[in-house]
């Protein structure tokens, strides 16, 4: 079932999301050195991401050939996302002691880690892009990738920011689960149009009680609950997060193997 | 167009009797469960009479194969005398990415081992001059290997139906289709 990846990429993508939300809080912020009140949510940032490349390890056959996985840069996505994390690890480290010490670079030092985060991203996107997934052989996983970054990241946000940040915090989530609602009923509905495999998708999908488990209670309740509160109750992005986990189980479980239909017709 | 070592499968001649998989089985003792050659029945909504038509695959040894490009730690090659993609066991990490990667199921994952691993098409068999197991234990000759640089059989194509078409990678692989019995019927 991959356990190893659903939770390397979930954290990797929560550590990004808590990083870009940081950096969104506080665009406007004109001076030069960040509150310390950011010094905690920086170090969350860095355990996530700790755990989350931890987690990773526990994915190989041989861990400890991992230093070797940066060979292939030329062409191996893989190998491009470890470089990615690597650097964005280092500028969270950076970046936590410049907020430590009151360095007069600390805000530039967040804004770069944040844009190094998104590009994480897009390369981890990619690693899960093969031609074997028809249905993922494109920029969805970047998608999906960068939707659990915005949400997750906007929800657990809303434990360190200020009250005068809730406001732009919940408004983000909000605009994030709608996307994230009418992405995740578009797309299996596209993939019943396509080839056998990726109709084969789709109707795994479809057909899974989780997906819709999900669909109701992350983002139906979800947004239920920010309509209704118009800010983000605490025991929201636990709730959140067991949705983005339930949905990247399925991410690796349910998208079909273009192998599994030879004989058949395509 | 340099040399190319290829599969070349002949559905007419194939009687699914699963020696090739089993020559394989037989020459590298892979654990339980990891088959590096399988034979895949051709499904009726192809092939819709009584006797089956089947499809004899291991890995294709593409011209720009996935495998070679998704490995974060170069453990694979093609050779450049014959176009084999040869892996390197003592390299790989097992990560999984070759096998997720592969649209065709070639890379296998051996347990045991926890490392991938797949069809080199014999090349250390055929630098002793002699054929793939697979091929030589083929009893009907359905299973052949050829050089497509050279290769010109007629009524041969390279995506058959029920295999996928990715030409991107292009697949060192031909196949001659089979052929739809004549049924004589009286009124």
């Amino acid at each position: 079932m991959e356990l190893s990846l659903v939770i390397f990429t979930v954290l990797s993508q929560i550590s990004i999301g808590l990083a870009v939300m940081l950096a969104v809080r506080q665009w406007a912020v004109s001076e030069g050195t960040a509150p310390s009140s950011f010094r905690f949510e920086w170090i969350v940032i860095g355990v996530a991401l700790a755990i989350a490349l931890a987690a990773s390890l526990f994915h190989l056959g041989h861990p400890f050939g991992s230093p070797r996985a940066v060979l292939h840069l030329g062409s191996s996505w893989l190998s491009r996302e470890i470089v990615v994390m690597q650097i964005f690890g280092i500028l969270v480290v950076v970046a936590l002691v410049a907020l430590w010490k009151g360095s007069a670079n600390s805000w530039t030092l967040v804004k770069i880690t944040a844009l190094v985060g998104l590009v994480g991203l897009a390369v981890s996107g990619m690693v899960y892009a093969p031609p074997s997934f028809p249905a993922l052989n494109n920029g969805v996983p970047i998608i999906f990738y960068g939707l659990t970054a915005f949400i997750l990241g906007s929800a657990f946000s809303s434990y360190f920011a200020g009250e005068d940040k809730q406001p732009l915090l919940t408004q983000i989530l909000t605009i994030s689960l709608i996307v994230g609602l009418v992405i995740n009923l578009i797309l299996p509905s596209i993939w019943l149009s396509g080839g056998r495999v990726m109709q084969m998708t789709g109707a795994a999908y479809f057909g899974s009680a989780l997906f819709w488990l999900r669909l109701v209670v992350e983002f139906g309740l979800g947004l239920a609950v920010l309509g209704v509160f118009r800010k983000i109750p605490i025991w929201l992005p636990v709730l959140l997060l067991a949705g983005e986990i339930v949905g990247r189980i399925m991410f690796f479980t349910h998208v079909v193997h273009s192998a599994v239909n030879i004989g058949n017709l395509y | 167009m340099k040399k190319q070592i290829a599969f070349f499968v002949d559905t007419r001649r194939c009687i699914g009797c699963f020696t090739c998989a089993m020559a394989c089985k037989n020459q590298y003792h892979q654990p339980s469960g990891v088959k590096w050659r399988d034979v895949h029945p051709m499904s009726e909504e192809i092939y819709p009479h009584r006797e089956c038509a089947h499809l004899t695959l291991a890995c294709n040894h593409c011209e720009k194969p996935t495998c070679l490009e998704v490995c974060p730690v170069v453990a694979y090659y093609k050779r450049d005398e014959d176009g084999v993609v040869v892996h390197e066991q003592e390299k790989c990490i097992g990560c999984g990415n070759c096998i997720r990667s592969c649209p065709y199921g070639a890379p296998k994952y051996n347990p045991a081992l926890k490392k991938a691993e797949k069809c080199s098409f014999c090349w250390q068999r055929l630098d002793a001059d002699r054929e793939p197991a697979c091929v030589q234990a083929c009893p009907t000759r359905a299973l052949q290997m050829v050089d497509l640089s050279n290769f010109d059989e007629p009524d041969t194509v390279q995506y058959i139906a029920g295999f996928p078409r990715f030409t991107k990678l292009n697949p060192s692989i031909r196949f001659r289709p089979p052929r739809q019995p004549l049924e004589i019927r009286r009124k």
